[in-house]
This record gives structure tokens, sequence and C-alpha cells, in this order.
């Protein structure tokens, strides 16, 4: 993908850059940076998959103001990349910091024994609530957002709207009766990007909003082990909407790639795809304006009058416990969450989402989709976290169980029952007594 | 006897050493392991619920009977391929030098790599295998996607890479037999099938042995290849063990994937030792 | 006799043609796309690239800050390394338990044996490279390829001393040489061809080993050539031609070994998995 190039080639030519420019300028360096002191290297793990430019226009700023420079180090994503990074953590060879997901994730690698808690520091009261909760075990703190929030929703052709004269669905039927008029007139319906298989969960885990309208104690009772997704109705149906999506998908859809998919989107060759938000982003990248041809809806519920959509917090930095340099950590941490980063972060890279940082306004030049559907549900309050988010327990096979539903080879209830006993070992492995 | 003069059992140590540490040991910690909740700083003794957990996941027993037929389809097929291979190239073309290397070729090239060109020409639409199939009048095939497929296009894939050791071995063994005996044969009329089945097939029986025992233990222990093409998927069709044990190891359920560890060093245990002995006392016969 | 000669030509065609569509078309497909720019690349098709972009190769090379000569290095101390252990150890431990057929030998071999077949066990593994103060390290790296792959290099050596009659060790301790000294001039020198084998095999498995170092050998300034490859996945998933260039970059050193070893792999395989 043209961005990942990009990227690839910026960062390594930066550093070079550095690494040349190295005996002349650490002297200059110290004598701009603010309290004088020498540049300190911190390291920094993160997976392919994410927007790097942003992050990097915010380090160079960091390197410039503060002192510290961050090195970057790739690992791959999904399952292998989290391998690694409970792999380096357990075996005591993290990075001075580390890139990787808030919430129920977060909770599974045991954040208390490995990465720094910040809750004592000023700048935490800069993040969200909501978000804070998200990167925290009981009392103790360990995150700061990486990037914007995005939506787990639909976005959707505005082209083949246009064409086909259809409007946006308030509910989970009308959009299946959209779905069938682009399937009648041999248009690919829904997007799938199955071989990416977190793609595929983007049905279910969308369905956030709805599952916790309908049931409001849910993840609660589900974190004591009291409520399972195959014997809840609210909760089963997020598995049924994935279910009714098997016959809509373009044929090669256990072939497609999310990079392929922003091609095909980005081209109007499908009517909806299930995806994060920033998905927006990279079709900028790739095709400029053409994002504007693209809308994005919430995965709609049952009735018309209560449609929300449901919001995915970006993944944080933590900082390794272990390391010898926590206080540039903390300074790190610090200058990330300051208004000038976050300034430079969003000039290099439109947010896909608001921000996880109280008072920190949206910048005006924001997607048509961003700036108009998805900023339209944060003003009528109609959002809510996904679930991973409020619950402790995400089964570490979602995606696969997703992949296996929506391809038509279990049920929904199978998939259910599935993903019940996944999380059970995952709740074993946390300790959890169900 | 003097024997024992001669050959010193220190020869074996510094061999038996780097084994044992780095292999065997870890082996036995193991199975102490597998019967923990284990985040590798701290563990809870659970006695076998690892076992019980594994046994009662639906993806597991699917896994098993996917490795099997995976060990024994690629295992199958290697040694038909190799033989006939083999018996083409130690005849009298004059290519053979130039086709035993391309034949051999594909075992240099990482499994990743060969991952990523098959995916790439196993492609539902723009794949070449697919356009040849349509071109030809055929439909094309979603080899991976389609649930009843995806393992057997990895098996097509795995034999392409691994046929060319097979085939080396049984052209080894092949050479080793004495070539008096073809000459007797066709003496006596013996047409080229009957020398087949009468000289080279029982003559390259410990070659045929060693194909199969390596064969069947390289399927058994598959991942890969499996993981490069497929990550296991779609959903768990093309789930082995291996894969299993690796993504329960991913997720951090180290107890629980020491103990799928476990259950595949016994599966292949009981199938592997069985088959070595068979296929050995035949071959004394 | 002339109708032999016919067949054996026609053997010739017919071999010609099936290994090109079996074995060539994927080596043309590879190579011709990462000659390819990216669109045209992605279309995965077999035709010539309309343009050749060599520069594909220059990018390769300078991707993540030139990891892969970083990479290329690690992977040749590690293969260099395992190799020459391999075949130290290897061949001194062949040699014994073929020639001794004692309890204790006995129980040695089906240890060793016991090990082509299981699985490693990796997380006890790490636990052990920790304790040893090994972990992350190439050196212990190199000793987790080398107890992987001892069973099979036993195994090879065991079978091809069975070819080697035991009267010339036994003239040699007639003639009073120390039993090292016999290992080392008799022994040794014979096991040429068998050694070529083991040279050849070991190093493609242990260079084109992917899953191991991803374990053992974290960190990018550790990076071996197959994770070069694999972290390139997830950078360039669809940029075809970038991936087929760094595998074309990756192959290139095993083909010069094999181009260099080919002949003796079966002179090797005939004693070591045949006999064995």
């Amino acid at each position: 993908m043209k961005k990942k190039i990009v990227a690839v080639f910026l960062c390594a030519a930066m550093v070079t850059g550095m690494a040349a420019g190295c005996g002349s300028s650490s002297d200059k360096k110290s004598e701009t940076s603010a309290d004088g002191n020498e540049t300190t290297e911190l390291t920094l793990l993160i997976d392919t998959d994410v927007t790097i430019a942003g992050f990097e226009a915010v380090a160079a700023k960091a390197e410039e103001e503060i002192g510290i420079k961050v090195k970057i180090e790739t690992r791959p994503g999904g399952a292998d990349g989290d391998n690694i990074v409970k792999t380096r953590l357990a075996s005591g060879d993290m990075a001075d910091l580390c890139l990787y997901n808030s919430g129920a994730l977060l909770n599974a690698l045991n954040p208390e024994e490995y990465f720094l808690d910040i809750s004592g520091e000023d700048f935490v009261s800069r993040i969200d609530d909501n978000y804070k909760s998200a990167v925290s075990v009981g009392d103790k703190v360990f995150g700061v957002p990486y990037q914007s929030s995005q939506a787990e929703g639909i976005v959707y052709s505005k082209t083949l709207y246009e064409k086909y004269n259809l409007e946006v669905p308030k509910t989970w039927d009308e959009f299946l009766a959209n779905c069938d008029v682009l399937k009648e007139n041999k248009e690919t319906a829904i997007l799938g990007t199955f071989a990416d298989s977190w793609t595929a969960q983007v049905p279910f885990l969308g369905d956030a909003y709805n599952l916790q309208q309908s049931d409001p104690e849910f993840a609660e009772k589900f974190d004591a082990g009291e409520a399972k997704w195959a014997t809840t109705p609210a909760a089963l149906r997020s598995f049924e909407k994935l279910a009714d999506t098997t016959q809509y998908y373009n044929e090669d859809y256990l072939a497609t790639t999310y990079d392929d998919g922003c091609d095909i989107m980005a081209n109007g060759e499908a009517g909806h795809w299930f995806i994060l938000s920033q998905a927006l982003s990279n079709i900028y990248e790739l095709y400029g304006d053409q994002v504007n041809d693209l809308g994005v809806f919430a995965v709609p519920g049952d009735s018309a009058d209560d449609n929300g959509i449901t919001l995915w917090y970006p993944a944080a930095l933590y900082g390794n416990k272990n390391s010898d340099k926590t206080d540039a950590i903390l300074k790190f941490m610090e200058f990330y969450l300051s208004d000038e980063a976050l300034d430079a972060y969003s000039e290099a890279v439109l947010p896909d989402g608001p921000y996880c940082v109280k008072d920190y306004e949206m910048p005006d030049n924001a997607y048509d989709a961003v700036a108009n559907d998805i900023q339209a549900y944060f003003e009528s309050g109609k959002n809510a976290p996904a679930l991973e988010y409020i619950s402790q327990v995400k089964g570490a096979d979602c995606p696969a169980i997703c992949q296996e539903l929506g391809s038509g080879q279990t049920t929904a209830q199978e998939a259910a029952q599935k993903y019940d006993k996944d999380c059970e070992k995952q709740a074993t492995q946390l300790g959890l007594n169900w | 006897m003097e024997r024992k003069k001669i050959y010193s059992n220190w020869f074996i140590v510094p061999a038996m050493v780097i084994f044992t540490v780095f292999f065997l040991l870890p082996m036995v910690i193991s199975f102490f392991f597998s019967m923990t909740v284990w985040d590798f700083n701290s563990f809870t003794f659970c006695g076998f619920d690892n076992f019980k957990t594994f046994f009662s996941d639906t993806s597991l027993s699917s896994s098993i009977k996917n490795t099997l037929i995976y060990a024994i389809l690629t295992c199958g097929l290697k040694l038909i391929l190799a033989f006939f291979l083999a018996v083409f190239l130690t005849s009298k073309i004059k290519t053979k030098n130039f086709l035993r290397s391309v034949v051999f070729f594909p075992n240099l090239i990482s499994t990743i790599a060969v991952g990523i060109t098959f995916c790439a020409l196993m492609h539902p639409s723009k794949g070449l295998i697919n356009q040849v199939i349509t071109m030809l009048g055929g439909t094309g095939v979603d080899w991976l996607g389609n649930t009843k497929t995806a393992l057997y296009a990895v098996i097509l894939t795995d034999v392409w890479k691994g046929v060319g050791v097979a085939t080396v071995i049984f052209i080894a063994g092949m050479q080793s037999i004495d070539k008096t005996y073809y000459e007797a044969a066709s003496i006596d009329g013996a047409t080229g099938w009957e020398q087949l089945k009468a000289i080279t097939v029982p003559l390259s029986r410990p070659a045929m042995n060693s194909v199969i025992i390596l064969a069947f233990i390289s399927g058994m222990r598959t991942f890969d290849l499996i993981w490069a093409m497929t990550g296991g998927g779609p959903g768990y069709v093309t789930e082995v063990m291996a894969s299993t044990v690796y993504k329960q190891y991913a997720a951090g359920f180290y107890g629980l994937s020491t103990a799928g560890n476990v259950i595949m060093f016994i599966l292949i245990a009981i199938l592997a030792f069985p088959l070595q002995k068979f296929l050995l006392s035949r071959e004394v016969d | 006799m002339k109708r032999k000669k016919k067949l054996y030509l026609l053997g010739d065609i017919l071999g010609i043609l099936a290994a090109a569509i079996v074995f060539i078309v994927p080596f043309v497909f590879m190579l011709v796309n990462a000659l390819k720019e990216r669109r045209e690349a992605n279309l995965l098709s077999i035709g010539l690239p309309k343009e050749t972009h060599w520069e594909n190769f220059i990018e390769v090379f300078k991707a993540n800050d030139y990891q892969i000569l970083t990479a290329f290095k690690n992977s040749g101390l590690l293969v260099v390394g395992s190799v020459l252990i391999l075949i130290v150890v290897g061949s001194m431990g062949g040699y014994v338990l073929q020639r001794r057929k004692d309890s204790v030998m006995g129980i040695m071999n089906s240890l060793i044996m016991a090990g082509l077949m299981v699985p490693a066990a990796i997380l006890p593994t790490i636990w052990v490279l920790q304790k040893l103060h090994l972990y992350k390290t190439i050196g212990g790296m190199i000793l987790v390829e080398v107890a992987l792959q001892i069973p099979f290099t036993i195994m090879l050596f065991r079978g091809f001393m069975s070819s080697i009659p035991i009267e010339l060790e036994e003239a040699g301790y007639m003639d009073g040489c120390s039993r090292w000294k016999i290992f080392t001039t008799i022994i040794f020198p014979l096991l040429k061809p068998v050694t070529s084998t083991v040279i050849i095999l070991n190093a493609v498995t242990i260079f084109n080993d992917f899953t191991n170092p991803l374990y053992f050998l974290p960190g990018s300034e550790n990076a071996t050539v197959q994770l070069t490859l694999y972290n390139f996945m997830g950078q360039y998933s669809s940029s075809y031609n970038m991936l087929f260039a760094d595998v074309i970059l990756i192959t290139v050193p095993m083909l010069l070994l094999f181009i260099f070893f080919n002949k003796r792999i079966v002179d090797g395989m005939v004693a070591g998995a045949v006999k064995g």
C-alpha cells in the first residue's frame, strides 16, 4: 500500500538522516531543549498495521522541544503481534514504550505487572474519562491515547446510494432491504475483506451500541460469569446480524484484504463495508478527495428511534515499568497529550473520530463522513464504546469465530456458544471465578 | 571385545548435552506447566483442567482430524509422486541432472515465500491457476476461500514444496540397487513394468521407509505453511494441531498451550513409533 | 534399441514440459512480478513487465533502515555457527552410536530419534535460555537450532557409518592410534559425502527457519531474513512487487549453496537416509 511504503521510506530516511546528523546535532540539541538535557532515546514497539505519519510528526516535535527521540521497532499485527508483545513482556524484554489495544485486551496483558502506573501524574486529568477507564485496571492508569477514536460502523458509497435512490437505513431490516436492491442490480451489496480476519468481527462488535441499549447490564453480568452470549437474546442478536450478511458479500471476499477493500470502496465498487472509520484516512491518502464520496452510518438496531453508533477506542502508548528511562517515558507521555503535540498529529493525519482528550476540538477540515455523519452521533449523544472497553473479557479467537460465521459455516447460535467457550479460557487465565 | 576401547562414550557427550539442555529438559518441564495456569512469572496448579478445556473445544477435535488428513495425504502423495519421479530421473534420459535440480529447487525457498506465492497463484479472481482454468472453459475455484478445498489446496502446495527431498531419497535408494539384477531380469525377458515391481519396489524399501516416516512426521507437525497461507481459516477449516497450540500461545494461555503441546507429542508418539516399528519389521523380511 | 532411444527422447521432452508447468512457472511468476510497478504487480499476471523496475530491489534493501543487511549478517552467523557445530557433534555422535550397540547407546538412540518426531516445547525453552542468560543472543539461538537438528544430522551420519568397514578402525587401533586420532584421521575424511548432505540440508532448514527466530531472537537488531520477509507481509500486503523482490533476494544464497553442493546431495543420502 502506497501510504505504508511512503511512511516506511520517510521513516527510513528520517532515521538515516538522524544518524548522519547525529554528531553535529547533539550539542545543538542540548542548547535548544527546554531544560538543557542531552537527547534521550526511547524505543517504541509498534505494529505495522497502524498509521505512523501522525506519530512521527509528534516524535519530531518531541525531539526538538523536550530532547526525547523515539526509535521505532516494528512487529506484525494480528495473532503473531500479540504473541510478540506477550513474549517480550513475559521475558522482561519490552521496549521503553509499547503500543497496544486498550480495554479488555489490555487487561489480558496483566498490565500491573509490566506497565508504568501513571495515575499519579497531572497530565492524566486531560484524558477523557471513558477512555481512562479503558486503560485502567482498578485505580491504576496505564496508557495515553495514540490517535483519535473511531466509529465502528458501516462505510457506504454515496454514489451507489444516489444511483439506486436509497436512503440511509435506520433499522436492520431497512439495511437488508437496501442490500437486496444492490444485489438485484448486480452490485456488491456488502464488501467483505475476510482475508484480514479481524475485519470479519466488525458487524458483530459494531453492534455494541444496540446491545447496550437493549440490555444495559449485560457487560457487568457477563464479567461476573452470570450472562452468556448464547443465552442472552440481545447479545445473540449481534451474532445473528453477522449471519444475515453472509449472502451479500462479494464473490472473493475470503481472499480480499483490508488494503484491497480501500481500493474497492474508493472506486465505488461496493455499497457497504463494515469497518473502522480509520479506512477513511487510508482512502484519503490513496485517493484524496474521493473519500468524500463515502459516508458512514451506524450498525442499525431494531428500532428506528434509537439509532446510535459504536465507538472504537484507539490503542494506547504504555510505558515499560522496568525501563531505566521512566522519567523520559513520563515526560514523553505528557508531551504527547499537549495541544502542541495533538496539533502536530492532526496536521499530519486527519482524525477518524473525536479525540479522547478533554477540551481538544476536532480540526474543521475533517472528511465529510467524520465531520457530518459521525459528528452527528456525538451531538445527539447517541454513541457507546465497544463492549471490550466496558467488559474485562474479550475472547482471543473472536476473528476466527466471526470469519466462520460470516462465511456461513456455522449458525449464530453455534458461534455464540463457541465464543462463550473462548471467553471462558480468557477468564480462567485472568483468574476470574466463572 | 575391544569395541569399548575403540569407541569412547565421550564422543556422544557434546551432542547429548546440547540436545538435553535445549530439547529434552524443556520437554520435561512442559509436562509440569501443562497442568498450570501460567503467565511465565507465576503459575497456579490446575490439575487436568487444561486438557479438559482442550478436548471440550470443538475446534481442537477438528484440528486433530485435519492434522491426520494433512499428514496422511502429504505423505501418500509425496511417496507416490517421488517414487515415479525417481524412476524417471534414474532412467537414461539426457536432461536428468537438470530435472533433478528443478524438482529439488522448491525446497530451497522458505515456507513463507512459498505461501505468499501460492496465495497469489490461487487468488480466486486474479490468480493464474483460475485464469488457466477459465481459459480452458472451466469455472475457477476459490482454492483457499472455499471451506471444502482450502485444506487440500495447502496440502498440494506442501507436496509441491516437499516432493524434491523425497525424490532425492528415492534416487539415492535406487542408485544403490545392483545393476546386475536388471540385466539378469531383462535377459529373462521381463518387461520394464515387471522389473519395476519385482526389483525396484522391494529393493528401494529402505528409502521408502525413510520417506514415509519423514513425510508423515513433518505432516503431523506442519505449521509454517498453514500459517502463511490461511492462518487456520476460513474459520477453522485448516486449523491443525500446531496452529491451535500456537494460537493459544499467542493469546497468552501458556499453560493451555503447553498442554496442547503435550497432547500433540503423545499423539505423534503413539502413531509414529508403531509405524516405524512396522516399517522396519517389513524391511527385514 | 532405436525404439528405446525414441522413448527416452519423448521422456526428456515430457519431463521438461511438466517441469516447466509445475515447477518453473511459479519462479518465473515471482521474478516478473518482482520487476513490476505496484499496480501492475497486483494484477498477479505472469506477463512480462511493461517496464522493468530494478529499483524494487534497491528499495527492498533500503526498507526499514537497511534492516535486510543486518538480517543477512544475523542469518549468516546463525547458519554458519549451527552447521559447524552440527557437523562436529553430529559426526562424533553418529560414529559411536553406530559402532557401539550396548544398552546405554540404545537409550541415547531412542531419545535422539524421539527428537525427530516430537515438536519442541517453546515456552520452557525460553525459560531455560533465560536462566542461562542466552535468551536473545545469537549464541543461544545457534544452540537451539543445533538441538533441533541433532536428531536428523545424527541419523544421516549414523546411517552413513554403516557403510564404512569396521576393519579400518581396527587396523588403526592395532597401529596404536588414539581413539581421537582414529576418528579424526581415519573416519572423518570418509564422511565427506554425507557431510555435504548435512551441510546443505541443515543450512537450508536453518536459513529458512522462521518460527524459532520469531520466538527466541526478538528485537529488530536481531532480525533474520525470514523475519524481514514476514514483516514485509504486514507492511506491503498489497505490494506484491516488493514482496517478490524480497523473496528473490533471500533465496539467492541458498541457490548458490545448492549449485555448489548439488552433485553431492544424492551421495550422502544413499547411505544416510536409505540405510539408516
